[in-house]
């Protein structure tokens, strides 16, 4: 047998698993090639060395993955935030669960006050009067102004203004009134500010059935205040 | 379950295969006391073949606990087609290969660590000394073994795992051929390669012996 064919056999021979016959003349090649010899005593060496390191000691171990398990029975909590990365990775996904329980009801009720604070949306659960009773802006119980953002409403069915009886009333005469034009473009609310109340009240009966194309605020319908001034001044043609 | 139930058995002798049926059964029905055998039997070799293949034991120490937790959850599914020994020695290496291609990807290179060991951590590798030796004796074994810890730390992850198994943990090339899922013809080519690359490391050393 050669060297080549030799030195490729030797983890084999090391390890008894050669045949018989080759077995026996790798041994005799060893003992007449001293390259050989040399490469087989290295090997030996080289794994006797390996086979000898010593055995370290690994006392605590048990200890710490007993603790782990309990830690773990009980879930890691904020313990997990101090835990080396390797430690920590086993108990990430028991964790993950809660956190997403936490976070789940955490967005849902961001999403539903986001909800309650757009009146006007399609799934608003709250009825007009509610809204009106919690004071929403742009509702009837909290309206908006005519600005640059909020249209005016415009009027579609004038009430029936009685005329001639303000012009009967001696002197000047003056109502100064708030009208609240609803979404609907009703009149939600109509209330005297200044004047006489019963001169002003078939004004007020009135504007009561007025009807509005509401105002729009993005779009959207929203209530406005809308304030009225009445006035009427008799003028006399001078005594001559 | 508690701390205080552990075992201190380092190296403990493995039971026959009876005793170990009896163990594995008592942890699959969730008796504590019994798991903790089961960690103190083994936790020498699971904690030795890490630190050799890792080549630091706090990573090792670490990798040991994470092993264990993995019996502990998968030993329902142990089919006892191998020993527990043989399982357990395979979730050792396929735990240190996944935590070395973390390394890897992460640009922390443990393929040639030899720069990377810190003093402690090359002494601690070396083991602790003997009771009986000398201070020559001492020296000529720790620096043995640290060159012999370096020379498998410059092999390629599958060399080191074969030569570690086969030559450390003396498990036979079937009992490898298990550990590593691999057909045991490839394990003898394997480990002959191994075995040469190792022996090319250490041969300037080996020159040097007496």
């Amino acid at each position: 047998m050669r060297c080549r064919g030799v030195q490729g056999r030797l983890s084999a021979y090391r390890d008894g698993h050669l045949p018989a016959e080759e077995a026996r003349a790798v041994g005799d090649h060893l003992a007449s090639c001293v390259g050989c010899a040399e490469r087989w005593r290295a090997l030996r060496a080289s794994l006797e060395m390996l086979g000898s390191l010593p055995r370290l000691p690994a006392a605590g171990i048990a200890v710490r993955v007993l603790d782990r398990l309990e830690v773990e029975s009980r879930g890691p909590g904020l313990a997990l935030l101090f835990l080396p990365f390797w430690a920590a990775r086993p108990l990430i996904l028991p964790s993950l669960v809660p956190a997403a329980l936490v976070l789940v009801t955490v967005l849902a009720g961001a999403f539903a006050l986001d909800q309650e604070m757009r009146p006007q949306s399609a799934t608003i659960a709250l009825s007009p009067a509610e809204q009106w009773a919690i004071g929403l802006p742009g509702t009837e119980g909290n309206p908006l102004f005519p600005s640059g953002e909020v249209s005016a409403p415009r009027i579609r069915a004038r009430g029936r203004m009685p005329e001639a009886r303000l012009a009967g009333q001696d002197g000047e005469t003056t109502f100064f009134v708030e009208t609240v034009v609803a979404r609907d473009g009703s009149v939600a609310h109509v209330a005297l500010l200044e004047g006489d109340s019963e001169r002003a009240r078939p004004y007020v009966d009135a504007l009561r059935e007025e009807r509005f194309e509401p105002a729009r605020l993005r779009g959207r319908p929203v209530a406005v205040s809308v304030y009225r001034l009445f006035s009427s001044m008799e003028v006399r043609s001078p005594a001559i | 379950m508690g701390a205080e139930m552990a075992l201190s058995a380092t190296d403990a002798v493995v039971p026959a295969a009876s005793a170990e049926k009896g163990l594995i059964e008592s942890c699959r029905r969730g008796d504590p006391q019994a798991f903790a055998r089961l960690v103190a039997l083994h936790e020498g070799m699971v904690f030795n073949l890490a630190a050799r293949l890792l080549g630091d034991p706090e990573e090792a120490r670490d990798l040991a606990q994470d092993v264990f937790l993995q019996v502990y959850r998968t030993l329902g599914r142990f089919q006892g087609r191998s020993s527990l020994k043989t399982w357990i020695y395979r979730i050792v290496v396929n735990q240190c290969r996944n935590r070395q291609r973390w390394w890897r990807r992460r640009q922390r290179s443990r393929s040639c660590p030899i720069d990377d060991l810190t003093p402690s951590d090359e002494a601690k590798l070396a083991g602790s000394d003997e009771p009986g030796d000398g201070p020559f004796e001492r020296v000529r074994r720790r620096e043995q073994s640290e060159r012999v810890q370096k020379a498998l730390l410059e092999l390629s992850f599958d060399h080191r795992a074969i030569l570690l198994l086969r030559e450390v943990e003396n498990l036979s090339c079937e009992e490898v051929a298990g550990t590593l899922g691999l057909p045991e013809g490839t394990v003898k080519s394997r480990l002959a390669r191994a075995r040469e690359a190792l022996r090319q490391r250490l041969m300037p050393y080996v020159k040097e012996l007496p």
